[in-house]
Order: C-alpha cells, then sequence, then structure tokens
C-alpha cells in the first residue's frame, strides 16, 4: 500500500453550531489506498451531520487519483449540502493542475495558505 | 521482500538501464523504448509514477509540468488495466516511446483476462460517450480518469484488441512548447491556469 497519512483536528474560532475541521494529507492518494483512507472522512461527515466544514490542508498530498478526486467531490456535495464548506489549503503545483483538469477547481475553492482557507470557512 | 516484489525490483532496474536512467550510462539522442511488466496489484503502481516522472523530466524533453501529467495518465491507465482487463494474479505491460523534443508515447496492455474485461469497441465507445458528456454535465463520483485526465493530457488515444486476449491503450503526446501553463497560486475562483 502506498504510504499516506490522514489526521484530523478541531479548528476553533468557528461560530455556534458549525463545526469546522482540519484534514491535513501526507503522502500519495492512490487505489493501492484510498478506499480505505476516504473511511475516516465519512466517518466524520457521519459524526457531525449538521455545519460541519472540512479545511484539508494538502501541502503534504503529493499525488491523487481519478478516485480520489471522486470521493473529495462527494464529500463537498454532501457537506455543501447541509450548509458546510470544503476548501483546499496550499496544494502543490501538479495537485492543482489535476483538480484543474477534472473541472473539480470550479466547485472547491482553494487557498495559498492554511491561514488564508481556515479564515475563508471561519468567516 | 516477497519473489513478485523482487522480480518487479529487476524489471525496473533493467527498464532504468535502458532507459538510460542509470547513473554512469551516457544520455544521447536515441529514441527511448522502455516496457515494464508489473503485477496486476495497484500496489506496484507507485513505482512506475516515480519512473515515468523521472524519465519524462530528464530524457523526452517535456517539461516537468508534463512529467507529472504523464504521470497521472499512466497511473489512470494502469489502473483501468488493472480493474477490468487482467485478473489477479497476472500482469499488465507497461511502454513508453519518446523521440526527445517530439513525442511521448504510452502504451498499456492487459491480458484480456478480468472479470469485467471490455473489447477495444466498447472500452472505445464509453470514452468517447463520457468525453462528450464531460463537456456539459456533471458525472458523479467516478469516470474521470480516462475521459478527462487521460483525454484532456494527451493528443491521441487508441484502443486495439490484442490477438491473444486482452487490450492494448495507445496515447500520445506531441511537444508544443507553447502547451506549457504556468499555474498561478491557487485562488478563490476557477481561473487558475494562465496560458503564455
Amino acid at each position: 500500500m502506498t504510504p499516506v497519512q490522514i489526521t484530523i483536528e478541531d479548528i476553533s474560532g468557528a461560530p455556534a453550531g458549525k463545526v469546522v475541521k482540519l484534514v491535513r494529507i501526507v503522502g500519495q492518494l492512490d487505489e493501492s489506498n484510498v478506499d480505505e483512507q476516504a473511511k475516516s472522512i465519512y466517518q466524520v461527515i457521519e459524526a457531525n451531520p449538521k455545519g460541519l466544514s472540512l479545511v484539508f490542508d494538502v501541502t503534504g498530498l503529493e499525488y491523487m487519483n481519478s478516485k480520489s478526486i471522486g470521493y473529495m467531490t462527494d464529500w463537498y456535495s454532501k457537506i455543501s449540502a447541509n450548509g458546510g464548506k470544503v476548501v483546499l489549503a496550499a496544494p502543490r503545483e501538479n495537485i492543482l493542475d489535476i483538480l484543474q483538469v477534472v473541472g473539480l477547481t470550479q466547485l472547491v475553492n482553494t487557498y495559498p495558505s492554511i491561514d488564508e482557507a481556515k479564515a475563508a470557512v471561519l468567516q | 521482500m516477497d519473489p513478485t516484489h523482487q522480480q518487479f525490483e529487476q524489471t525496473v532496474e533493467q527498464a532504468q538501464a535502458n532507459a538510460g536512467l542509470a547513473g554512469s550510462l551516457p544520455l544521447d539522442e536515441k529514441p527511448i523504448d522502455v516496457t515494464i511488466i508489473i503485477p496486476t496489484q495497484a500496489y506496484f503502481l507507485s513505482g512506475i509514477r516515480d519512473f515515468v516522472v523521472n524519465l519524462t523530466k530528464n530524457l523526452t524533453g517535456f517539461s516537468a509540468q508534463w512529467a507529472f501529467r504523464f504521470q497521472a495518465v499512466v497511473d489512470e491507465l494502469c489502473n483501468n488495466a488493472i480493474e477490468h482487463g487482467s485478473a489477479v494474479g497476472g500482469h499488465i505491460k507497461v511502454t513508453l516511446i519518446s523521440t526527445k523534443n517530439k513525442s511521448l508515447e504510452v502504451w498499456v496492455e492487459d491480458t484480456g483476462t478480468g472479470k469485467e474485461k471490455l473489447t477495444a469497441e466498447q472500452l472505445s465507445t464509453l470514452y468517447q460517450e463520457r468525453r462528450q458528456l464531460m463537456a456539459t454535465q456533471y458525472l458523479g463520483f467516478r469516470g474521470r480518469g480516462l475521459p478527462k485526465i487521460v483525454g484532456e493530457w494527451t493528443d491521441e488515444v487508441i484502443f486495439e484488441n490484442i490477438p491473444t486476449g486482452g487490450i492494448k491503450v495507445k496515447v500520445k503526446k506531441y511537444l508544443r512548447k507553447e502547451e506549457d501553463t504556468v499555474l498561478s497560486s491557487p485562488q478563490k475562483d476557477s481561473t487558475h491556469i494562465v496560458l503564455q
């Protein structure tokens, strides 16, 4: 299995009734690991059915395949349907490029830094 | 290290030597023609991705941006071959052909033993349909790999039936410097790529 690590932590300062979490992905998301890794995100979504927003820190994300982009699209759909936001922080050029070609950047906003991404969600 | 993994490592080393990537071998302008055979397991694809990036960056004349694009193209083609074309315990074959500063071609062949195997005609039809649909509408969770990543980042896509069974997918990209793009820092809107 290709190495990848996903950690999830709370972001403080969320308005009342909102839950904002930082999802940090380090490594490569590919066919060998994405199904298993996606479970942790779905658990967070299920545990917070209303008012959840996710900030993905993808500074350390080296590769993502089309299936992982599909998962991200599904997370966006579920969270935005319940009033939340999904944003990406600091993607590498190759990650931004692949998100662009499949059209995900038309749905999910991206920001150059984690602080800017957090601010966009917390405002 | 299990025997299958050891065999794969040897195959990559041999491929690197053939491609002139091994440290002491001189690089020249001869066309590159490298074939790698890997077991039908997604585990091995990270090694293929690394190899494709290094070969493309160092030996083909394509930019780093295109090296990462080909990495994704090859990964998606291999994933399809593993998911549909070759049964577990079998193999897929990846061939990279490049004439420096002109083109890069990738062939991915499966054995036709997979449970969900398609003919070249069926796959070609599926590819064309998804290309058309994706231009106008959202298609859901899966199915972006072939029509978007492979389709957008190559100039030619050909599906062929292999006489002994299986499919060979051949993609080709011609080097055109004007197609290199500069990715700006990510912004709030979707206009991230600035064409030079």
